[in-house]
Parts: C-alpha cells; structure tokens; sequence
C-alpha cells in the first residue's frame, strides 16, 4: 500500500454534491471551481472516475472541456476501456490532489470498485490526504447509505461509510428518492442524514460537516433525523457560491497559489491563440 | 460483429434451432457502450430476436429489457456477451445477480459465447491484462480451465500465460484472435476460425515444465458453411463467441 503518511482527521476533506458539477452543469463551473480551491497545490492533479456511468464518452468530454483549461493536471481512470497505461492503479490513485468520482448506477460502482479493489485504495487515498468530491452516486457512495436507483425504483444502498449517515441526492430533480428515504429513516434501516438539491455540496473535514454550498440560488440541503420513532427535520442555508470570488476555505487567500494560476492562465492564453 | 467475425457469428448461429433464435446481447464489460449496443443489433436483429440487457442507466430506460432480468435470460437460446473489461463485468454481474443467473442458463441448455472478455469469464481463471502487469483472474468457472485471449496480438502475451501456469494457474486454452474454442460440456468439441492460419493451443504444465500443444483448427472462410444446424438439447451446452470489440479481438466459443 501507499507509502504517504497519513494526514491529522482535520485534514481529510470530502465534498459530496446531489447534483451539479460539469456533467449537469456544463455552464456554470461554481462547483467544480470550488472542487479545485479545497487543495493547496498550485496546480492540483484531478482524476475523474466514470465508473458509474460505465465511462461514458459523455462524461469524459463534459470532465475534459471543464477541467483542460483550467490551472490542474486532469486525467480520467477508465475501468472498461483497456488500460490506456501500464501504471498500477495503485500508482495512478495515490498520485492525485482530488479525486472527482461522477454519477450513475452505485450498485455497479461499488461492485466494479471491489472488483478492482479500487476501493480500498480511495479509502487510503482520504487517508493520506487526497480530497474526494463527488455528485449523486459519487457523493453517497462515501456514506453509510445512499438512495440509489441502479435497479430502476428507488432503493436504499449501503455505501463506504467513510462519512456516518445517510445521504439522499437530486432532492428537487428526482423527488421519488425522498418518501424511500423518509420510510428508511422511519424504521430504522438507513441512519439520520442529509438530503441535497442538485446545485448543492456539502464539504466534510473529517467526520465534520462543515459547510453547505450551492451554485444555484433558492436550491436547498436538509438534515434528518428519527428520534423516538419521529422524524426532524432540520433545514441547513447553503452559501452561494461567487463567480469571482476566491471560495476558499483554507483560512485566507493564499497570494502565490493566486499569482501563480493567473500566470498559467495567462500563458495557456497565449499558447492557445499562438496555436 | 467485427470486420471478419460474421463467420464465427454465423457459425454460433447455425447451432440454434429455429428461423429467428432468441439472441440477448450482454455488453456490461463495455460499461453498455451504446456504439457496441448498436452494432450487435445490425448484426443479429435481421436474423433473430434480438434484445440487450443493460446494467447502467437502468433509472432512465436503457431500450433493453428492464424487468425480470433473469426470466428473460433464461428463455434465450443464446447469450452473447461482448468484450471489454473482465474484472468490471464480473463485479457488475454479482451486483446484480447475474453470475448465478448465466450458471443456470448453461444448465439449462442456453448456448453461452462471446470475444475476449465474453470468452474469459467463462474459465476457472483466466489472464487479464489491464492496468499493470497481466495477473490471473478467477471467471464464473463453468469450465475447469484457464483462458488466454489474443495470444498472438502482442508479443509477451504468450510467454505471460506460460508464467502464469508455471505459477499455479490451471492449465488451460489460448486463443489467437479471430479463433473460436467450441465446448460441449466442458469438453472441447471444436476450433473454428475467421483467419486463416490463426490457431488455439492448449496449455499444460508437466513436471514443472510448460507444455504447449497446437490444436487443429477449422478455417470457416473454406470449409463453411460445412456445420450442419444441430438441434441443442439440455445436455448438449455449448457456447459460441463472435469476434466483436476490435476487429481482431480474439474470439471465444465457450461453456
């Protein structure tokens, strides 16, 4: 396994959305933007994981034409396409600043993510300091439960369980996932947790739900739990997200991490009108 | 399905009874590739039934069969599984029960066949290649072999499969491409190819030495359409494979 240390509990970050992001967003880069501003490398290597979408072509050139101009080294990890590379996933996994996993079925990510032993390595990849971000199956599979519809009606499905509770995702855009939820909560069989609209991301640092964001204005997260058999609802208020703002979260703009993505910005600029 | 496949297609064909035979195309190694889902119906829909099976985007219709998976499986005469990734397959299949649900279709007569990956699953074990050094794999174990596609498509794939079964892998089938192995049973019953010259070896150790012995192969492109239509009973299972991902991907006939 991976010779990294570990990272301290409050330096392992996971952002889970229900929703958003290049594959549903592809006009509006707030979530992703944000994605990239949780490292503090200069420029963050990014590796997207189609896997629950069986890598569709779709999801890899939504995941290119967001992440390619922008200042981080962006690579996708097929686990159908023959191996593009002779690198030991292992090797691939544990080189990376984020790790961006998209949406689709999550009874066949964590089933092909087991096959390959994938998620072993993400685990360790949390651990030793690699952000993991996600939307709708790439968000839940981190928590003890989602609700999935890879059969179709909507079911509950036990996830990874890095993060304690449940999570229910596209609660604005698939309402039908919530009443399974709900009936979940109720009995027993899915622990108290949070449901997203699609726009919406919650950052955990460590078990720690510390902030809720959204790129869309009006969408909503809530959190519920079942005490003494009744369900309670509380609503949480995501922040907006800025088009220009610097959406940090590392405690203040680092001013050389900025200088340095405006010169590449710039120089990427150049090169593309040269070319 | 690919450029010189339609004679093993054709071959798999002529051991199913009937005018229209029943085909279901399985295409989960290819994460349900819509370009391979469209080919499979070109290729068989004017000849048989034709239906899919998708695994992903199950929430938003997938044009495949979505209730009862494994009813509709089980009345094929044929499944047909395309290439891709084994291992992901594998997981998908568990995940969704098909594993157990593919058993009883050979059981129960259903002729089972596919290229590379298609070919793969059907062993004991099998060497699958990807991401890293190629390293053995358990498949559904229908038969009690070991399985090697595409053994003349790159030039360490050989002497990869000899290490593997010097170092305990059981012994087993190597396929070049565009050649199909054709069991009945578990038993190898014949090897047919698209390509002339193209050959299948079978693999053994003895006395911690490998032993590799080329089988004879049957040329389809000559001797076709030679094979006569025999009706498969619940005894007879035989599976067939078609040459499908690449043009040259290597094909198995299987279980």
């Amino acid at each position: 396994m991976s010779t990294r240390p570990e990272v301290r509990e409050d330096a392992r970050l996971i952002f889970a959305m229900g929703g958003g992001g290049f594959t549903m967003e592809p006009a509006n880069p707030l979530l992703d933007d944000f994605v990239l501003s949780l490292t503090r490398a200069p420029e963050p290597r990014i590796l997207f994981l189609p896997t629950a979408s069986g890598d569709t072509a779709g999801q890899i050139n939504a995941f290119k034409s967001r992440f390619s101009h922008r200042t981080c080294v962006a690579k996708h990890l097929s686990l159908f396409r023959l191996a593009q590379t002779d690198r030991p996933l292992e090797e691939i996994v544990f080189d990376q600043d984020i790790i961006y996993v998209g949406g689709g079925s999550m009874r066949n990510l964590l089933a092909i993510w087991r096959a390959h032993g994938l998620d072993r390595l993400l685990v360790r990849a949390w651990e030793t300091g690699a952000v993991l971000a996600g939307l709708s199956a790439g968000a839940m599979c981190w928590f003890q439960a989602g609700v999935t519809r890879s059969s179709g009606a909507p079911e509950p499905m036990e996830g990874l369980g890095l993060l304690e509770g449940s999570l229910t995702v596209h609660a604005d855009g698939e309402p039908e996932r919530l009443p399974v939820w709900l009936a979940g909560l109720r009995s027993g069989a899915i622990p108290g947790g949070w449901a997203l609209d699609d726009g919406v991301g919650l950052l955990f640092r460590g078990a720690q739900m510390e902030r809720a964001v959204s790129s869309r204005p009006g969408a909503e997260a809530q959190r519920v739990d079942a005490i003494a058999g009744e369900l309670v609802r509380r609503r949480l208020q995501p922040e907006l997200l800025l088009s220009d703002g610097p959406n940090t979260v590392l405690g203040g703009r680092d001013e050389a991490v900025e200088e340095l993505r405006r010169v590449h910005r710039l120089q990427r600029n150049m090169g593309r009108r040269r070319g | 399905m690919g450029r010189d496949g339609t004679l093993l297609d054709d071959y798999i064909l002529s051991l199913l009874a009937g005018d229209r035979p029943r085909v279901c195309f399985l295409p989960t190694a290819s994460g349900d590739a819509d370009h391979y889902i469209v080919r499979f119906y070109r290729r068989f829909a004017p000849h048989c039934d034709a239906s899919h099976v998708s695994l992903f985007r199950r929430d938003q219709g997938t044009g495949g069969v979505e209730d009862d998976l494994a009813g509709h499986l089980l009345s094929q005469q044929l499944i047909y599984v395309g290439g891709g990734n084994v291992l992901s397959m594998l997981g998908a299949w568990r995940a969704h029960g098909l594993d157990e649900v593919l058993r009883a279709a050979w059981r129960g007569g259903i002729v089972l066949c596919g290229p590379s990956a298609g070919s793969l699953c059907w062993f004991a074990q099998a060497l699958s290649a990807f991401h890293g050094a190629p390293r053995p794999v358990a498949g559904l174990g229908l038969l009690p072999y070991s399985n090697c596609v595409h053994y003349d498509a790159e030039p360490a794939r050989r002497a990869e499969y000899h290490r593997a079964v010097r170092e305990g892998m059981c012994g087993g089938y190597a396929a070049d491409d565009g050649v199909a192995l054709h069991f009945r049973g578990t038993r190898l019953q014949r090897v047919v190819s698209s390509r002339a010259h193209a050959g299948a070896y079978r693999v053994t150790v003895e006395q911690g030495r490998i032993r590799e012995r080329r089988l004879p192969v049957a040329f389809l492109g000559v001797t076709a359409p030679s094979h006569a239509r025999e009706p498969v009973s619940a005894e007879a299972r035989e599976a067939g494979g078609g040459d499908s991902l690449k043009p040259a991907a290597a094909a198995l006939v299987a279980a």
